[in-house]
């Protein structure tokens, strides 16, 4: 009966799927080389959200994935195994999108108009050309303030407002945490509509975005649904398990997502009882009619000791731990220190994660349950200040607090963001608003900063030769740091007047992936070869906040966390996976 | 046979239409809706001295008594050829037809429809059509008539000459605009003028679209204008059995050149649960292009999907040349309560400013699939700033500002098309806000459009309910009069519970103005100025000696002259203002015995120019009524 049902199954699979060849060709019968087509499901797998609206606590539900191939030079793509009903889009720079459900026919794609072409454009080719009137210290300091969440110049950022609305939209930005200059903000405004008006008028100007190139023909892109358009899929982790952990920062959920059969689990952070809405920090989203980020899951770490996940909750002071074995949460109350941010652990098994808001790196010992606070230091007797009395505003009402006042020159706090571990166990940190690196040495607990020569040094990685990996946010950089020589090395991105995030190092590889979340893409720098590839990403307003690798097949993860996550293309967050074609890896053929 | 008369028939139409430069024969000034006028007499050097030439009262105030509690003075006169008679003929609220001396503003002639007074709804006419129907001989009784479609659902031709009904339109000079289903009172009606060219009369209607989720279709019917036969229906919700509404309650446009009529669709219905019409609900929330001869779709562009905010196509379409870079386009603007202008080739739909695809917030009721973007056009700006944060609360004690503050802090606001949900929600704009059914003034060839806004924010909320509540139960009060509205969405299992956001002392939260004139350059797709419209001088617990300009709600349109001139009742002080078209200051004033939620209209007559306005208060925004039709003029006619 049993081996039945199985045959059954094997019979029923076999039958329910098929090969699809699809040609792709423009309307003069040429073949269209890398052209992104997607694969999706039309029947949508039922779903559990019956907790508000989402996956309840220790539920599983089964993700619609949807696949993206692109076409080789003879514009055909293969899908393996496609399910009867599924439904494709085809996209290529220049042509209008196609959707369809035949391929026994070539599709023909039409040539967009040229106002569609520069409509499509993405934000950063527009970006590239705002001059803020050739003050481009007040660009960087746009850049460093507006990026943080979403593109700048998407095309619904580019309409034409007042100076009056532009005003408005900083108002509400700045009381969702953006720390726009107080003094410049008429200046911005007027900068604004002036500079989107003239590209409008003179569309000539903005520079056509990079071309897509024929490396992506031997990829393959997964995507997993998760969440819902108020969810915030942040940092998450690739796991030796197989599985992928995914926060979403808005809703304290991990998503347990196993890429082979797209079933996930979600699991809910527990918080105190007595916890607040938005935590100690308080909650500057009141106006969001769905947030539950009672402890904000932040960034995630493994210990290769048991497999433990942490997890900073930066709404709190405390470091969570989760067993994914038995799915229990353990959550670490730290004495001191203000949002637990980017987090990694040593060899040793020691816990290490910045604080970014009381400018401290902590370390977690967890033979000893026991934190260890390393202070960095203030760059004036004001940051000192304000740095020491932050236990006592955080003691104050949310609504009572002092509102920061930034201007141009100083942001409030140095706030150390980034981290890493190099094999020699010296840690390593950067602070977004200082410009510089921490050198943290464990063992004889000596703190060594050094100048960053670039404006915006936000995650870093350190790569098989220990040398440091850093974006450098404002700056559209990748920069390099010798540790042994103490150099700084800069490299250009490639694309233009990118705001580089995160990244990551493939180890094995040699590969430096950096985010591109004003291009839609992911971008992979070869170390010796100095040479870069361009992924462009399948939806549009795809911004990124981390990468994950899987060192067994240098497969790239990465998670849409536009804030708003509506905003995205779809409106939908999802995990993707940018992975080499099997047959590519083989040689055996090119799909 | 018939349809080709009719062709022929057009062009001989459109030119005695376009004789009147210094006329006002249709409700828009012409059929494109422009609001615009040639005549200069008066204009910005002399308009100071402007004074009343004479006043008309309809007599509804003595008739109808306390009645007219339930009405509103909303009609626009038109100036008739003095072929046909040269009166000005306007509607009251009641459909009474009313045609008038230009000059001396006696009575001529009346026309009574005696209407079904039955239902709650209350009354509104807004204007009558003219047209020369050119199948009947010269000279003979309705050569030249006037349509006017009626509270009860009636389609009227009447004589323009004589008011006497055309008998050989429909049933001794009415058709019924209701099918199979009957009449039920208070359940449709019709506000807006009936157009007609080419032979043939097309009426829109109003539907009360919240009460039910299957209210009436709002279904554009279209006649002969000779005979009354029923020629073709518009369906704008074509396969959506379960919804209803979406009916063209706005005015409409004709291009008769073309052949083209542009009928500005509202909200299906329920306005604000869609659970059970999944999908954008096309063509509900559009401006669609129909032949006017076949009522074939030309193109249609839907500028809300999947309607969740009451955000009706609210304003008449308005037709104009864009002329820019040498090109010259047939073009249309459309005016939106979200406070949108799009424009496009109106022969072939394709937008004359990029319309991007702005993401927007998805619902939190069950099954609610909202869309995932909504349009907006890269230009011109939205004509209000959404945008309100709790610090930009504003109130004129630091109490009232808290109060504010506090409120709004407390809203969901995800800016524009925030759907509702059961918790409290920022509307801004609601279904008040931005344009409505005053539309825009063209200022001549120049690109520019004069608009009124409501610039009120509200706040609502859905919230469950066990039963339906019998509509006479509900508390329907008025949120654009400072009350909280409470009907329930028969069976959608929610109660829409809707209000203006004010503190305790019944002051706006939001910045003034609370209603303006905006000037936007269609063509260079920018503001060039923004003022004040309306004083709320008689609006606190007493009445304030002096005027306090910080804008009003407003009803009703305004009309834009080439003596440089932007004439506007409107407002909630009684006042008819006109504003220098230039730079948007206030060059006179006049206070009326009550508001005029109207749109003014002006016109030449033996040489002497005239502004028209009807005074006659208004229901929604609970002040006095009138029965009033002013006329101003200079005393010298220089």
């Amino acid at each position: 009966m049993k081996f039945c049902s199985l045959v059954c199954v094997f019979l029923a699979t076999a039958m329910s799927s098929y090969a699809a060849t699809i040609t792709v060709r423009n309307e003069s019968g040429s073949a269209l080389a890398q052209v992104m087509v997607s694969r999706s499901l039309v029947e949508k797998a039922a779903l559990n959200l019956s907790d508000d609206g989402y996956t309840p606590h220790a539920v599983s539900n089964q993700a619609t994935t949807t696949v993206t191939r692109f076409t080789n030079a003879e514009g055909v793509v293969r899908f393996g195994d496609v399910p009867e009903a599924v439904t494709y889009r085809a996209r290529a720079q220049g042509y209008v999108d196609v959707t369809f459900t035949r391929t026994d026919d070539d599709i023909v794609l039409a040539k967009m108009s040229a106002e569609q072409l520069i409509a499509s454009y993405p934000s950063n080719v527009w970006l590239s050309q705002m001059t803020f009137g050739g003050d481009l210290e007040l660009k960087k300091r746009f850049q460093l303030n507006c990026a943080f969440c979403h593109q700048q110049a998407s095309v619904f950022m580019r309409n034409e407002r007042t100076v009056e609305q532009w005003l408005g939209v900083f108002a509400r930005m700045n009381g969702y945490g953006a720390r726009l200059p107080v003094d410049e903000q008429e200046r911005i405004a007027q900068l604004l509509q002036e500079e989107y008006r003239f590209l409008r008028e003179h569309p000539q100007v903005v520079p056509q975005p990079r071309q897509w190139e024929s490396h992506l023909s031997g990829v393959d892109m997964t995507e997993w649904p998760i969440g819902d358009g108020f969810s915030q899929m942040h940092d998450f982790l690739l796991h030796p398990n197989g599985n992928v952990y995914v926060g979403d920062n808005l809703f304290d959920r991990i998503y347990e997502v196993n890429p082979v059969s797209g079933k996930y689990t979600v699991y809910k952070v527990p918080h105190p009882e007595d916890a607040r809405l938005g935590g100690i920090l308080g909650n500057r989203f009141s106006v969001f009619p769905k947030m539950n980020n009672y402890m904000g899951v932040h960034s995630f770490a493994y210990s290769k000791k048991d497999g433990h996940i942490f997890i900073t909750p930066s709404m709190q002071q405390a470091l969570l731990e989760f067993n994914p074995d038995t799915k229990e949460f353990t959550t670490h109350w730290m004495p001191e220190g203000f949002y637990p941010h980017t987090i990694r652990i040593d060899q040793k098994d020691r816990v290490w994660f910045t604080l970014a808001v009381s400018s401290q790196v902590a370390m977690f010992d967890r033979s000893k349950e026991e934190f260890h606070f390393y202070d960095l230091p203030a760059r004036s007797f004001k940051e000192w200040f304000i740095i020491n009395a932050l236990p006592l505003i955080f003691w104050l009402d949310p609504e009572n607090r002092p509102i920061p006042d930034p201007d141009r020159a100083g942001t409030g706090l140095p706030m150390p963001y980034g981290i890493d571990i190099a094999s020699d166990g010296i840690v390593w940190a950067t602070r977004l608003y200082a410009n510089d690196i921490a050198r943290i040495d464990p063992e004889t607990e000596e703190v060594t900063m050094i100048d960053f020569p670039y404006q915006g040094p936000r995650r870093l990685r350190v790569d098989a030769d220990d040398n440091l990996w850093i974006v450098a946010f404002q700056d559209s950089l990748l920069v390099k740091y010798d540790p042994v020589n103490e150099r700084f090395t800069a490299y250009d991105l490639p694309v233009i007047n990118e705001i580089p995030y995160a990244l990551n190092v493939d180890k094995d590889r040699g590969v430096v992936w950096v985010t591109g979340n004003q291009s839609d893409t992911l971008l992979s720098f070869d170390i010796e070869t100095e040479n870069w590839k361009v992924y462009p990403l399948p939806r549009q307003r795809f911004f990124t906040r981390d990468i994950e690798i899987s060192a067994k097949d240098g497969a790239v993860y990465t998670t849409n966390s536009h804030f708003p996550t509506w905003q995205s293309e779809g409106g939908q967050p999802t995990l993707l996976r940018i992975a080499p074609l099997k047959e590519v890896v083989s040689g055996k053929a090119e799909q | 046979m018939q349809r080709g008369f009719r062709l022929i028939l057009a062009a001989l139409i459109l030119e005695s239409a376009g004789a009147a430069d210094d006329g006002w024969l249709y409700y828009g000034g012409d059929q494109g809706g422009r609001h615009y006028s040639d005549a200069s007499q008066i204009n910005t050097e002399n308009v100071a001295r402007l004074q009343v030439a004479w006043i008309f009262r309809s007599g509804d105030v003595e008739t109808f008594g306390e009645e007219m509690e339930n009405t509103s003075g909303q009609s626009t006169p038109i100036l008739l050829p003095e072929v046909a008679g040269g009166s000005l003929v306007y509607c009251t609220p009641f459909n009474r037809i009313i045609a008038l001396s230009p000059e001396s503003g006696t009575r001529r002639w009346q026309f009574d429809p005696l209407i079904d007074h039955r239902g709650d709804r209350p009354f509104r006419c807004r204007g009558v059509s003219y047209a020369e129907e050119l199948r009947v001989a010269a000279d003979s009784h309705c050569r030249h008539r006037i349509y006017t479609a009626t509270h009860d659902r009636r389609l009227w031709a009447v004589d323009a000459i004589d008011g006497t009904p055309c008998t050989d339109f429909g049933e001794y000079g009415f058709v019924q605009l209701f099918g199979e289903e009957g009449y039920v009172p208070g359940d449709v009606s019709t506000t807006s003028a009936p157009v007609v060219a080419n032979g043939i009369v097309v009426v829109g209607s109003s539907v009360i679209d919240f009460t039910r989720l299957k209210t009436p279709r709002g279904t554009v019917n279209a006649y002969d204008s000779q005979s009354g036969e029923l020629l073709w229906q518009f369906d704008p919700l074509p396969g959506a059995p379960d919804s209803g509404g979406a009916n063209v309650w706005a005015p409409m446009s004709v291009d008769a050149a073309n052949g083209l009529i542009y009928l500005p669709t509202g909200a299906p219905s329920p306005d604000y649960y869609g659970v059970h019409r999944p999908g954008n609900n096309l063509y509900a929330n559009s401006v669609v292009a129909v032949e006017l001869a076949t009522g074939k779709v030309r193109w249609y562009f839907q500028h809300v999907r999947h309607d969740l905010w009451d955000y009706d196509s609210p304003a008449q379409p308005v037709l104009f040349t864009w002329r820019k870079d040498g090109q010259s386009v047939p073009a249309l603007a459309q005016l939106t309560k979200q406070g949108f202008v799009f424009v496009f080739n109106r022969l072939t739909g394709e937008p004359l400013w990029e319309i991007t695809q702005q993401p927007v917030p998805p619902s939190l009721i069950a099954g609610e699939q909202t869309a995932v973007t909504q349009p907006k056009p890269i230009a011109p700006p939205q004509l209000l700033d959404p945008n309100l944060t709790p610090d930009q609360a504003w109130g004129i004690t630091p109490w009232d500002k808290k109060d504010c503050a506090r409120q709004i802090s407390e809203l969901v606001n995800l800016g524009n098309f925030t759907p509702l949900s059961e918790q409290l929600t920022l509307m801004f704009p609601g279904s008040l806000g931005g344009a409505n059914w005053g539309g825009g003034a063209l200022l001549g060839d120049t690109g520019v459009l004069l608009v009124n806004i409501n610039n009120v924010p509200f706040s609502g909320r859905l919230i469950p309910t066990l039963k339906n509540v019998s509509p006479a139960d509900e508390k329907q009060d008025q949120p654009s009069a400072g009350q909280r509205m409470q009907v329930t969405m028969q069976g959608s299992g929610y109660t829409v519970d809707i209000g203006a956001l004010q503190s305790s002392l019944g002051i706006p939260c939001n910045a003034p103005p609370w209603g303006k004139v905006v000037a936007v350059d269609l063509l260079r797709g920018r503001i060039d100025w923004e003022a004040p419209l309306g004083s709320v001088h008689e609006l606190g617990p007493i009445n304030s000696p002096f005027q306090i300009n910080l804008g009003t709600p407003n009803l009703g349109g305004g009309i834009a002259t080439a003596g440089g001139l932007f004439f506007i009742g409107a407002t909630m002080d009684r006042l008819i203002r006109a504003y220098d078209t230039a730079s948007g200051e206030v060059l006179w004033d006049f206070e009326l015995p009550v508001d005029a939620t109207a749109t003014p209209m002006t016109y030449v007559y033996k040489g002497r120019q005239y502004v028209i306005i009807n005074a006659g208060g208004h229901h929604m925004f609970n002040r006095g009524y009138g029965d009033y039709l002013f006329a101003f003029a200079l005393a010298d006619k220089k």
